[in-house]
């Protein structure tokens, strides 16, 4: 897994790619929480060429929304490809996350 | 068709003979070795295309509970898979010698309660129509998974 963090707009897109597993999540735990850490809100995570994630790496994110929470800020998660959408949804996680379907869209929400 | 997950009693253990089997170190690099050949062996079963991934998936899940649990994060032991194509459908054996898996586990979080954790469960028994451990094994788990095939409108 790769993570690519940008600026856009002055606003903070953290870019994922690969396989988001059980090896992959602590290192993707350490960098959305420092983030989080930083109270850096809105963060926007593209999941566009995402190919894989398991339940790890969505326990890693329903504690990055505590975290965003704690202090008012926002996570938005964007481009989640149909087969990661699926696991959301039957979590019923697809209520609990701002999901958009692009970058852009979730910038100009 | 989904039955309850259920605890070998007394029940001879199924043959594995044809089974196709990999042992890796409890180390979560190579949970992605696991999961290229559970997708391989599920297609080979001629599972549907959602349903290998699932099937992956929840192959994968149990595997990095055996880790979690089991070994308790140990990365130094072995776990052995063991995929069967069956006339009904396609098996999967996961075996370990770590401690024994304590029941409550077995139940997972409600999907209600929004919080890290206690999914991974739900994605195993999504996916497949037995769920059981082997009681009888003497030292460690023996966790069995089989999914039967279904008809052209099932899935």
């Amino acid at each position: 897994m790769k993570i690519e963090i940008s600026d856009h707009k002055g606003k903070k897109v953290m870019a994922l790619s690969g396989e988001i597993d059980m090896h992959e999540s602590p290192y993707l735990r350490k960098e959305l929480m420092a983030l989080v850490g930083k109270k850096t809100t809105p963060l926007v995570v593209d999941f566009q060429a995402v190919s894989y994630i398991d339940s790890s790496g969505i326990a890693t994110f329903v504690e990055g929304l505590k975290g965003m929470m704690a202090f008012g800020g926002k996570l938005q998660l964007v481009s989640i490809p149909a087969g990661i959408m699926e696991i959301f949804s039957f979590s019923k996680l697809d209520k609990v996350f701002e999901i958009h379907g692009s970058v852009d869209d979730a910038l100009n929400s | 068709m989904t039955l309850p997950w259920w605890n070998w009693h007394g029940t001879a253990l199924p043959d594995m003979k044809g089974a196709v089997s990999i042992t890796i170190p409890s180390h979560p690099k190579y949970l992605s070795v696991v999961r290229a050949l559970t997708s391989r062996m599920a297609e080979l079963a001629d599972m549907p295309g959602p349903e290998v991934d699932k099937i992956r998936l929840a192959v994968d899940e149990a595997c990095s509970n055996v880790i979690k649990y089991a070994y308790k994060g140990d990365t130094g032991r072995k776990i052995v898979v063991k995929f069967r194509v069956i006339r009904t459908g396609f098996e999967v054996v996961i075996e370990d010698t770590g401690e024994k898996t304590d029941p409550s586990f077995i139940a997972g979080r409600d999907l209600d309660d929004v919080r890290p954790g206690g999914l991974g469960i739900h994605l195993i028994k999504r996916a497949f129509d037995v769920f059981g451990f082997d009681e009888k094994k003497k030292k460690g788990n023996r966790l069995r998974l089989i999914r039967y095939k279904r008809g052209n409108n099932e899935n």
